[in-house]
């Protein structure tokens, strides 16, 4: 049998040598800071690297270990940051130009909690720029690559996150997701995206992109360290304005518990027929929906509003607040964003307040619509991607990308939806499904994609970049 | 906007008209792209309009509890 590698460990079974004093935080923060250098110079996933800070934190993990104070399951712990979260004292771009010297004055409230627990920050990681525009060849950081195929994209905006949680580089890094952006490259780089419910999770301090479509949610090899991830940053802060006041139920209970008795809505028109699918995914979720049964759960065919009508949705608020945000710096510099910003973001200034408010109802049809489902079902099962990760020449010089991936609807209606790797394609590209869940149900959510994950043994398979 | 979509020169006036509207000044090389992400904008703005009532509320009703919150 082959030892197991350091950068193989869970943040679960890390957790565990941690406290019985087997590995130091330190030998897991060298090893960490060892394989960026060796192996992100091919993918380009990290803007920062904090390595100092790293050490400190990880000296300090070990010393309390060693005077027996356990802060948590985080304690000792790498992980990193997508560059929109503040970081105190550490270098926030966006991955642009316009905040490439930006050094916040405080931690963003994600950064807080975990910087509590005694985690170990490895740094900053790639992003598109200003969480909209990219992959871009025209900004201050190269784009980040997927490990699996570096000649295809490894999905944004969560590029980075996506790409260094796949390689091993960390066992968890943050996203954030407005129509995707944590999800998308979790389909496309094979690993765990989960965007929790609207609310749940504190976004001040994340440079906002769409107030009203964004959510902070953590990529990971496995559903267990989402799951733990998710335990951390989950919580009120009357300070954000979506911020919800509920207890936070234990996210790991419901993990081995299996799928026995649950029923699954599965709306396969939505991806099916859509234009753009490959049926390698269709198969691939065919496959997941005939496992989930033989598990014991009950998975039945639903409708669902046509999927456009959820994308046209999200798709105006987002173009329309994010150029809210951004209207300043648009008209006063414009040209210092990259291109793919500059075209996707001048589209919110051709909306008019009719337009928006139209979109508000229709958002509203929709998610009743959705949560009407999931009165009779515990969760969805759908397509993340429709295709495996494009190759960085399909991209057409000019003109904004505009790849085939479903994932708007669930931040239209704000429901918790994790993206979770369903096999492989023929040119060995990860696909993947999303799992979709009732509002702050992310504990059945997680579930059943844990006992999905144990009956496939995905999370065993590797890119050949991560093994060195 | 309303739920038809016009041929594309009216589409290409439209383009120009709201740019001049909100005092954008897309610089020529960027035109193209830009043109034919509003063309899309403009499918989904029309896939949008569907037949509502009055008491069609929208999602994100301002709320005087989440302001006050915090304070």
């Amino acid at each position: 049998m082959t030892a197991t590698k350091l950068f193989e460990l869970s943040i679960a079974e890390a957790g565990r040598k941690l406290r019985d004093g087997s590995i130091t935080s330190l030998a897991l923060t060298e090893d960490a800071l060892a394989r960026i250098i060796a192996i992100d110079p091919a993918l380009d996933s990290f803007i920062t690297v904090t390595a100092d800070r790293a050490r400190a934190d990880a000296a300090a993990a070990d010393a309390e270990f060693a005077k027996g104070i356990d802060n948590g399951p985080m304690q000792g712990v790498p992980y990193a940051l997508k560059d929109i979260y503040d970081t105190a004292g550490i270098r926030s771009t966006c991955h642009s130009k316009l905040r490439a010297d930006n050094v916040p004055a405080a931690d963003s409230v994600v950064e807080t909690k975990f910087k509590a627990q005694g985690g170990v920050l490895l740094g900053k990681l790639a992003t598109h720029e200003f969480a909209l525009g990219g992959p871009s060849f025209d900004l201050p950081f190269p784009p980040a690559r997927n490990p699996w195929n570096r000649e295809h994209i490894p999905g944004g905006s969560s590029s980075g996150s996506g790409a260094a949680v796949a390689a091993g580089l960390v066992r968890m890094a943050m996203g954030s997701d407005t129509g995707g952006s944590i999800r998308g490259p979790a389909a496309y780089c094979g690993t765990i995206g989960l965007k929790p419910t609207y609310g749940l999770v504190s976004r001040r301090g994340v440079f906002p992109l769409s107030t009203t479509l964004d959510h902070c949610g953590p990529l990971s090899w496995t559903v267990e360290d989402s799951a733990i991830a998710l335990q951390v940053i989950a919580g009120y802060d009357p300070l954000d304005p979506a911020s919800v006041d509920l207890a936070v139920p234990n996210y790991l209970d419901g993990l081995g518990q299996g799928v026995e008795g649950l029923r699954v809505g599965l709306p396969r028109h939505f991806f099916a027929e859509a234009q753009d699918v490959s049926p390698e995914v269709v198969s691939a979720i065919d496959r997941a929906a005939e496992t989930l049964e033989k598990l014991g759960a009950v998975v039945e065919e639903i409708t669902l509003p046509d999927y456009e009508l959820f994308n046209a949705c999200g798709r105006v608020i987002m173009y329309a607040e994010a150029f809210a945000i951004h209207e300043q710096d648009y008209q006063t510099r414009p040209l210092d964003f990259g291109l793919l910003t500059y075209m996707r973001m001048t589209l919110g200034a051709f909306i008019t307040a009719v337009d928006l408010h139209q979109a508000m109802r229709l958002r509203r049809e929709l998610s009743q619509a959705v949560n009407l489902q999931l009165k009779k079902y515990d969760a969805l099962i759908t397509a993340s991607a429709l295709a495996p990760a494009p190759a960085f020449a399909d991209i057409v010089p000019n003109i904004p990308p505009n790849w085939p991936i479903q994932t708007m609807p669930f931040n239209v209606t704000g429901n918790p939806a994790m993206s979770i790797p369903t096999g492989f394609s023929a040119s060995g590209l990860p696909l993947s499904m999303q799992i979709v869940g009732r509002a702050f149900d992310e504990g059945t959510v997680l579930r059943i994609g844990a006992a999905f994950e144990a009956a496939t043994g995905l999370s065993a398979q590797r890119p050949a970049l991560a093994e060195g | 906007m309303m739920t038809e979509i016009p041929d594309e020169a009216a589409l290409a006036l439209e383009f120009d008209v709201f740019a001049r509207r909100a005092g954008l000044d897309i610089p020529a090389d960027r035109r193209a792209g830009v043109f034919a992400g509003f063309k899309d904008l403009r499918r989904m703005l029309a896939l949008m309009r569907q037949p509502r009532t009055a008491a069609h509320e929208p999602a994100g009703t301002y709320s005087i509890l989440s302001v006050t919150r915090g304070l």
